[in-house]
C-alpha cells in the first residue's frame, strides 16, 4: 500500500559487522542493478555511538565522549529493519554514493563527511533516539 | 449463549475460508514469512493474514512492517495447518500474505 523504504528513514542493520547499529538510508534502489539484482540501499550509520554525558563533566571530557564513528555501506533490504523514525540530515549525495566503495581512501573520506554531519546533529540535541545505542 | 457465540465464530471462520479460497483461485498472493516481508517492503500488499500460532516475534515484526506500509493485518483464528488446508497447499503455511488484485469485491464483503 505504501512504500516506506525511503531516503531519510532510520533503519536498524541486522546483519554483518554493523548489526545492531542505527543507520540512515541515503539512497534506495528498489529493483536492483545488474551487479546487485535485489533491492538494496546505501546507508550511512553510526558505528560507535557517543558516550553518556553527565553534568559533572568538563568540556574536554564532553568533547571526547561526544565522538561518533560512522560507516557507509550498501545493504540488501532484507538485512535492514525499517523503523518509524526518520532523520533529515542533509547528507551530501555527491560525496556519499555507491562509487565510494572503489577505494579505501574514498570510503574513508565519505565516512568522515558522514561523521561530521552526525556530530553536528548530535550537538543540537535533536533526533535523540538515533544517537542512542540500541540495547539488546 | 455460548453455543450461539461458537456458532457465530464458526460462521465467520467459514466466510473467511471461502474468501481465502477465492483469492487462492483468482487473486494474487504470497505465502511465507520471507516473501511476505519482501512484498511488504515493496509496498505491494493489501492485506496480510497470520496464523494464530505464528511465533510472537515474527508476528510483531510483520505487524510493524505492515504498520509502516499502512497495510492491514488480519489474524486468522486457526492454526497454520488449517490455514494450509484452506490454501490447499501441501505444506504448513505460517503466515500468508495475500495481495488482492480484486480489492473491491473482497473488501466490501468483509
Amino acid at each position: 500500500m505504501g512504500k516506506f523504504m525511503k531516503p531519510g528513514k532510520v533503519v536498524l542493520v541486522l546483519a554483518g559487522c554493523y548489526s545492531g547499529c542505527k543507520a540512515i538510508m541515503v539512497k534506495n534502489i528498489d529493483d536492483g542493478t545488474s551487479d546487485r539484482p535485489y533491492s538494496h540501499a546505501l546507508v550511512a550509520g553510526i558505528d560507535c555511538y557517543p558516550r553518556k554525558l553527565t553534568a559533572a563533566m568538563g568540556k574536554k571530557k564532553i568533547a571526547k565522549r561526544s565522538k561518533i564513528k560512522s560507516f557507509v555501506k550498501v545493504y540488501n533490504h532484507s538485512h535492514l529493519m525499517p523503523t518509524r523514525y526518520s532523520v533529515d540530515i542533509p547528507l551530501d549525495k555527491t560525496v556519499i554514493n555507491k562509487g565510494v566503495f572503489r577505494g579505501p581512501a574514498l570510503k574513508h573520506k565519505t565516512q568522515q563527511e558522514a561523521k561530521v554531519e552526525f556530530e553536528e546533529r548530535y550537538k543540537t540535541g535533536k533526533n535523540k533516539w538515533f544517537f542512542q545505542k540500541l540495547w539488546f | 449463549f455460548i453455543a450461539w457465540l461458537l456458532k457465530k465464530m464458526k460462521k465467520s471462520l467459514v466466510s473467511i475460508n471461502s474468501r481465502l479460497q477465492l483469492i487462492m483461485k483468482s487473486g494474487k498472493y504470497v505465502l511465507g514469512y520471507k516473501q511476505t516481508l519482501k512484498v511488504i517492503r515493496q509496498g505491494k500488499v493489501k492485506l496480510v493474514m497470520l496464523a494464530n500460532n505464528c511465533p510472537t516475534l515474527r508476528k510483531s515484526k510483520i505487524g510493524y512492517c505492515a504498520m509502516l506500509a499502512k497495510t492491514g493485518v488480519r489474524y486468522y483464528s486457526g492454526n497454520n495447518i488449517e490455514l494450509d488446508t484452506v490454501c490447499r497447499k501441501y505444506c504448513r503455511v505460517c503466515d500468508s500474505d495475500i495481495i488482492r488484485s480484486m480489492p473491491d469485491r473482497l473488501v466490501k464483503s468483509k
